[in-house]
């Protein structure tokens, strides 16, 4: 490939230039992956836990404790967030300590005790049952505690705010994950059956036809209505149904570089099969599986947000966006049960497909030319 | 041609079984059938005839005549591969299932009585007709009971989705065809009008967008139908009904179904009125998302064939510009559109049961939906051949329009 005229770039390096000249998908990329990186740190911003609690000279965190149970592989030895109210005060009551309560409580006395909440002090799945919590608060209306409900509460009396923060973290997690498994899966899966053909790309190919022409939507739901669904089970079956399309692209991929010269001179020196798929081909064949990455989240989002709108997806009470959704339907004067859900939902969708469009521009630009 | 055809249609009857029997096996799979369902209600029948004590309700044991009549109906103790076969039609199955006392006469319907005896010579039983003891009835098979001295009687009957027989709605206690064939006409008209509208608004836009190519009319299009390709329909479908539903709002619309209750008494412009109105915000839910990919297509396609030769040759003869684009460059850019009509089909039905939940509509999406939380078997296994069937006459339709509309590709 013709070298650029000024000083040496890799493809690479000029493929990210391209992509950050294009300003709609760079600045989508920044927002999404800043809202995604904030996103972890969601019980330390969104929770009804104290951020700090100083009393009686002794200091706690349960909002910390609340993210490090948050995070991946730290979870399994992190201190439970749990403080009974007695901890606080509160003698007799062993319950969880309403700190939001609390707050009010100590500086109405003056008291040395004193509380940080965070940012916004309410959690997703805190319904009516505590305090305070009213169903149906209309947003940037105040609840019984006089506490501002920015998006309002739902049908449960849990704020939507929240739920709609919780619920992003959720959809997106749950989406990347289940296009990279679908990656590792589809990519070998493909790469196999075009470099050595033969019966076992015929067998595939059978098998793949079978598994392209299954309902999968209605099988994923006939499967979760008798095993109880967890997050991990979701992704799996989702993966399981959908690596279909990264195979075909891989193996028709394949299938074309390896008839190429440089293939046979690779073969004819005698580099081991596993090198030359690995680092002759595979290189040459990732441009429009890249490329289709982003499409793969707006699927994986999607299908979850469908899944769990017809109640089949994750279980109660985890936030999600189809959950959220399919209340405001069955409540349809309280618009904003759908709107918030709905808005968060396209707002990243929406952010996903302009990166999708910068990077498919930057990697596989279409020159057409048009003569007349 | 003829031969391709046919090859391709026996090649997707591999397909059509393998993906029938994955099908099967998962909704066999799943606890809580009709098998479950019987099963506990008995169980709970036998405790409120018990006395009604509350106590040693569920250990209350059913008879086991009742239990082995159930196990013989559902064929509980066959294999799956025997009851797949069944199934499909392909393997008789027992229909018309007596117990009878050996030796005594058994009313087998219609007033008619047969008693079934052992053969002295063979050992094996018989069934014979009470007016003639001396021939064995054909028709007539005898299985063992556990009940001493008793046999089932049963004739057999090949049916099965082969013979159009999807059996009866557990839930609905009607043949499950029957109920479908209600339902059909509902989601076929928001399949055909989404299709209609799909294909004449994409070919509108693709055109128009590869004739304008990197204008600001093309880049925001773009924008536009990649966003509504990536939202999913029904919950803009949710959104629109809330706004404009009357939930809260404007009230433009109707918050679902399908027409107005009194729509009988209407006159006949005011039906189809009515049926437009009602139409609106579901066939938006539908179509958003398919207009992305064939726009695109046509786009592509167009923009491909007027970068040719023959294209130029044509505006070198001086021929009028739409000319070119309409006769010479259309013809060749037509035919991915064409090819893709098969996969679009497809699309319709597989999303419907999100729509048709998101508005209420009573349409064969809604019906299996609702068939899965039922564990309404049959229904749901009517279904997901619907849709397989579907999918498998999509893509070979693709084929065949491609090879009809393309002279350049033969098939050997």
């Amino acid at each position: 490939m013709a070298a650029p005229s000024s000083s040496s770039q890799t493809i690479n390096q000029r493929r990210w230039r391209k992509f950050k000249g294009m300003r709609r998908g760079y600045y989508s990329m920044i927002i999404l992956l800043t809202a995604y990186i904030i996103s972890f740190f969601l019980p330390l911003l969104v929770n009804n836990k104290a951020l700090l609690i100083s009393y009686e000279g002794e200091w706690y965190s349960p909002a910390g404790r609340d993210f490090l149970g948050s995070l991946p592989l730290v979870s399994a030895i992190a201190p439970s967030s749990f403080d009974p109210a007695e901890q606080y005060g509160e003698t007799g009551n062993k319950g969880e300590a309403n700190y939001r309560e609390l707050q009010a409580k100590w500086e109405e006395q003056g008291s040395e005790n004193y509380i940080v909440m965070p940012l916004y002090p309410f959690s997703p799945n805190e319904d009516v049952g505590v305090a305070g919590n009213e169903s149906f608060v209309e947003p940037f209306a105040d609840d019984s505690n006089g506490s501002m409900r920015l998006f309002g509460t739902d049908d449960n009396g849990r704020d939507v705010l929240a739920r709609m923060a919780y619920g992003f973290q959720v959809s997106m997690s749950f989406a990347i994950l289940i296009s990279i498994l679908e990656y590792l899966i589809g990519i070998p899966i493909g790469a196999m059956m075009g470099y050595f053909g033969g019966k076992f790309d015929l067998l595939m190919q059978r098998f793949m036809e079978i598994w392209t022409a299954l309902p999968f939507l209605f099988l994923i739901i006939i499967i979760v209505s008798f095993v109880n669904p967890t997050f991990a089970l979701l992704v799996l079956l989702l993966v399981l149904f959908s690596w279909m399309g990264i195979a075909a692209q891989m193996r028709a991929q394949f299938y074309r570089e390896r008839l190429r010269d440089y293939v046979a001179a690779a073969i004819s020196i005698g580099v081991p099969t596993r090198s030359i798929i690995l680092k002759h081909i595979l290189p040459n064949t990732l441009v429009p599986i890249i490329t289709f990455f982003p499409f793969a989240l707006v699927g994986g989002i999607s299908a979850l947000v469908s899944l769990d709108y017809l109640g089949f997806g994750l279980p109660p009470p985890t936030p999600s966006w189809g959950q959220m959704i399919n209340v405001g339907l069955s409540n349809i004067t309280r618009y904003w049960l759908v709107v918030v859900p709905f808005s968060a939902m396209f707002i990243t969708l929406t952010l996903v497909v302009f990166i999708g469009e910068g990077i498919r521009e930057a990697f596989d630009p279409k020159v057409f030319s048009r003569l007349r | 041609m003829l031969q391709y055809i046919i090859r391709r249609l026996l090649l997707a009857i591999p397909t059509f079984l393998g993906a029938t029997f994955v099908v099967f096996f998962i909704v066999q799979f799943a606890p809580g059938g009709p098998y479950d369902q019987q099963m506990n209600a008995l169980r709970k029948g036998q405790g409120a005839e018990g006395g009604g004590s509350a106590l040693g309700t569920e250990s209350m044991a059913i008879p086991p005549s009742q239990l082995e009549a159930l196990q013989r109906y559902y064929q509980v103790n066959e294999p799956i591969w025997k009851r797949y076969l069944m199934w499909l039609g392909l393997f008789p199955r027992p229909v018309n299932d007596y117990l009878a006392e050996v030796g005594e006469e058994r009313n087998v319907g219609g007033g008619y009585k047969v008693v079934a005896r052992k053969d002295a010579a063979t050992g094996l039983y018989k069934v014979y007709a009470l007016d003639d003891p001396s021939t064995p009835l054909e028709d007539w098979f005898v299985d063992p009971s556990q009940k001493p001295n008793s046999v089932w009687l049963y004739q057999r009957e090949v049916a099965g989705i082969f013979t159009f027989d999807f059996g009866d709605s557990f839930r609905y206690r009607k043949p499950v065809t029957e109920l479908i064939s209600e339902r059909l006409p509902v989601s076929m008209q928001f399949g055909l009008m989404s299709f209609v509208i799909t294909y004449v608004v994409c070919f509108y836009l693709g055109t128009q967008k590869a004739l304008r190519h990197g204008t600001k009319f093309d880049v925001v299009s773009s924008s536009i139908i990649f966003i509504a390709f990536s939202v999913p329909g029904w919950a803009l479908g949710g959104v629109l009904l809330v706004i404009l539903g009357g939930g809260s709002g404007i009230d433009l619309f109707p918050t679902g179904g399908f027409q107005s209750s009194d729509y009988d008494n209407l006159t006949a412009v005011e039906q189809i009125l009515d049926r437009a109105w009602y139409f609106v915000l579901p066939t938006v839910a539908y179509t958003l998302g398919g207009f992305a990919s064939i726009t695109l297509l046509m786009k592509n396609s167009l923009m491909e064939t007027l970068g040719q030769d023959f294209i130029r040759t044509a505006y070198a003869k001086g021929l009028r510009e739409d000319r070119v684009i309409w006769l010479h460059a259309m013809r060749n850019s037509i035919i991915p559109l064409v090819a893709s009509i098969g996969g679009v089909i497809g699309i319709f039905l597989a999303g419907g049961y999100l729509v048709e939940t998101a508005f209420n509509i009573d349409g064969i999406g809604r019906l299996s939906f609702e068939a899965i939380g039922t564990r309404d078997t049959n229904v749901a296994f009517a279904f997901a051949v619907i849709s397989i069937t579907i999918n498998l006459v999509g893509s070979i339709i693709s084929d065949f329009m491609l090879a009809l509309v393309d002279p350049r590709i033969r098939f050997s």
